[in-house]
């Protein structure tokens, strides 16, 4: 009886690394606690929601077996340094296949070095700072690097700044004030706007620049710099629980200044800890929490089941983390391996299309060309909307944009 | 420059500068009746805080939350006084310090675990929206907190000067060892100044959190200007940490529109260095005269 026993564990202990090569092993890391956290439980709920369909439908064909994906889940907490260890952490797993995530664009430019030192593929989402993948393209003093295996797959600031501006110059501003956090994402923001304000034309004048840190809660100063400047709309840079302290120092000085900023207006802890008050903030949005299309309705439908929500904390997180799951499954497929470098060569060359929930991606990534970060960005303005908060959930601010997308599903 | 907009940034930054002041009476009141006071007093706040918006949301109405929330901060005081203070003292050694850091600690990851580390809205019933008074926009959530502040204050002196547990307080804080001879335990009046201290800082909590939500950094910068409002005001007056800390938030606000919102934090720091250069004792202290 014992032998036996012995047996079965020790043929257990043989048996169990073999069951793992039979795996696809993907990483998902992201801050699940903390000031960032709507956008990383949303991503990895919504990229877990993509995996738990694939497995279901028996996994990824890879030679003649089907694997199943294999999630290890990491907190990052929005932190730099502790973002930095996770991403050595990952860089030093052998069998591992690929990363998905980072919300946090410090974050990318703390630890994406060590994943890319392995050639680990990781596909950044929703990370929009245009720094995280800037960091890897030419620069006056150096050249970028040849090659990468970091792909993003969000709307990146770039797109989103010039969004912001075009909507503050369609709405006839010609006084903005521009307010920003103190970190990377808030830092990279600010430049990607003013920098769009050049280039659409000099038509905005920016009367006040205007910094915040992270846990600040009164924003007093700041918003009677922008009123003794005469802004008539801000343009803000920033994350949920201080966009949210700007929108009710708005509404406690009695000052009705439309907001426009960066995706994060979407975030759950904005919306909640700001109420009424953050009411008609315009933000870009890559995904609204509506049900235009079949694939959205299943999508969303399936993610306030599985989570019990009614309401999504971050809709484009995890439509993105949805879709960022497709894609990487599709780069297996055509790769015909688990190998993260192969896996890498067939992202850059997707022959098929993948259809996922915010649109059907045709080709989204390129070879990588250092001269041009655009060859492993996903997103195109195209791909992007103006969402606006209104009692509670974002919706589209303008209807045409819904049509548009409506048509686009049906065809 | 324009004067409505300096009495508006005099205004909120004084309201803010309240705030800091009733946590800085909180050490006070402890360190008028024992020398120590509470590394922790912070988290004091918060735990407070989330207990009271917990209070809320099973439904208990918000007027009687008041009271809970008071009580669970003056059981908290209790509990670091008991647990923190009470034996570093009888044996006359400093360990009272690293002993409250280590219990504002604790309290800090027990918040993150029972209630997440994410900021929450607490809500309530008085309003947010602004007034507007001699061209100054003003909330009546904004008065509330002054309203708070000087009602909890007053009520604590009144307690003190006209009580006689509040006379035995004032006693063992003019003389200890006097007030031990007369059979005033000085044992029980400190725990007694830990409770007070300790429902002083719920009621801190109570008032900020509508306006700050509640997380579990809340008072980690809040703690920091009341320390420096305590010390610019010397330790044993409660006068002096109102004016001070008027002062201190009145000049946050106003450095921060003029030279820039980078620097608010500046006048705090440069004004905790030129009080402990020029009066260590504070600017309201009482010089002590240590006989040697």
């Amino acid at each position: 009886m014992k032998k036996t026993l012995l047996a079965t564990l020790l043929l257990g202990m043989f048996a169990a690394p073999a069951f793992a090569a039979d795996a696809i092993k993907i990483a998902i890391s992201g801050p699940f606690s903390g000031g960032s956290a709507p956008m990383g439980t949303s991503m990895r709920d919504g990229a877990k929601l993509a995996i738990a369909e694939i497995n279901a439908a028996g996994g990824i064909k890879v030679g003649a077996k089907k694997l199943k994906i294999e999630v290890v889940e990491r907190d990052d907490e929005g932190k730099n340094e502790r973002g930095a260890l996770v991403a050595q952490e990952l860089a030093s797993m052998d069998d591992l296949s690929g990363v998905i995530g980072t919300v946090n664009t410090g974050i990318a430019l703390s630890g994406d070095k060590h994943l890319q030192e392995k050639g680990i593929t990781k596909i950044i989402t929703p990370a929009a700072g245009s720094a995280s993948m800037t960091q890897w393209a030419n620069k006056a003093d150096k050249p970028g690097v040849k090659d990468l295996s970091i792909f993003r797959f969000a709307a990146h600031d770039g797109i989103q700044a010039a969004m912001v501006v075009e909507q503050a110059i369609k709405s006839k501003y010609d006084k903005v004030a521009i307010l920003f956090d103190s970190t990377n994402y808030g830092a990279s923001g600010r430049d990607d706007l003013i920098d769009q304000i050049k280039k659409q034309g000099n038509k905005i004048e920016v009367v006040a620049t205007e910094k915040f840190n992270i846990g600040d809660k009164d924003m007093t100063a700041q918003l009677l710099r922008a009123k003794a400047g005469g802004a008539q709309a801000i343009l803000i840079w920033g994350i949920g629980p201080e966009l949210a302290a700007v929108a009710n120092g708005l509404a406690k000085n009695g000052m009705k200044t439309p907001m426009i900023g960066g995706w994060t207006l979407s975030m759950s802890n904005f919306i909640d800890n700001a109420g009424k008050n953050g009411d008609g903030a315009l933000m870009p949005q890559t995904f609204i929490e509506e049900a235009i299309t079949p694939k959205a309705k299943s999508f969303i439908e399936g993610y306030h089941k599985t989570y019990n929500v009614d309401r999504i904390p971050s809709p484009v997180s995890a439509a993105q983390g949805y879709d960022a799951v497709y894609i990487f499954a599709a780069a297996v497929k055509q790769a015909q391996s688990t190998d993260t470098k192969k896996i890498k060569d067939a992202l850059e060359d997707l022959k098929d299309p993948v259809k996922g929930v915010i649109a059907t991606w045709h080709h989204p990534f390129n070879h990588w060309d250092p001269a041009n970060v655009e060859t492993h960005e996903a997103f195109r303005s195209g791909d992007t909307v103006m969402g606006m908060v209104s009692d509670g959930r974002v919706v589209f601010a303008n209807q045409a944009d819904r049509d548009r997308l409506k048509k686009n599903a049906s065809k | 420059m324009n004067i409505e907009i300096i009495a508006q940034m005099v205004v909120s930054g004084a309201l803010m500068g309240l705030v800091y002041a009733l946590i800085a009476y909180g050490f006070q009141l402890t360190y008028a009746t024992s020398k120590s006071i509470n590394f922790g007093q912070g988290e004091l706040v918060m735990l407070s805080a989330f207990f009271s918006l917990t209070l809320l949301n099973i439904g208990v109405p918000y007027w009687l939350m008041v009271p809970g929330g008071l009580l669970f901060g003056a059981a908290l005081g209790l509990l670091v006084e008991r647990a923190g203070v009470r034996l570093a003292l009888q044996q006359k050694s400093e360990g009272w310090i690293l002993l409250t850091i280590i219990l504002g600690l604790l309290g800090f990851s027990s918040a993150e675990n029972i209630w997440g580390r994410d900021d929450r809205p607490f809500p309530t019933p008085i309003s947010s929206d602004a007034l507007h008074v001699f061209g100054i926009n003003i909330t009546p959530l904004e008065i509330s907190v002054a309203i708070g502040v000087f009602a909890i204050m007053g009520l604590v002196e009144l307690f003190k000067r006209n009580t006689l547990l509040g006379k035995a307080f004032e006693a063992v804080s003019a003389d200890r060892d006097a007030a031990e001879l007369m059979g005033i335990s000085a044992t029980r009046t400190i725990m007694l100044s830990y409770g007070l201290s300790g429902m002083v800082a719920a009621m801190a909590g109570i008032l900020i959190s509508p306006i700050t939500t509640v997380g579990p950094t809340m008072a980690s910068a809040l703690i920091l200007k009341a320390f420096a409002v305590a010390v610019v005001a010397g330790l044993d007056s409660g006068f002096g940490v109102v004016l001070v800390g008027i002062v201190l938030g009145a000049l946050e606000s106003l450095t921060s529109f003029y030279i820039g919102s980078g620097w608010r934090e500046a006048p705090g720091l440069v004004l905790l260095i030129l009080a402990l250069a020029v009066r260590p004792n504070g600017v309201f202290g009482k010089a002590t005269i240590r006989k040697v």
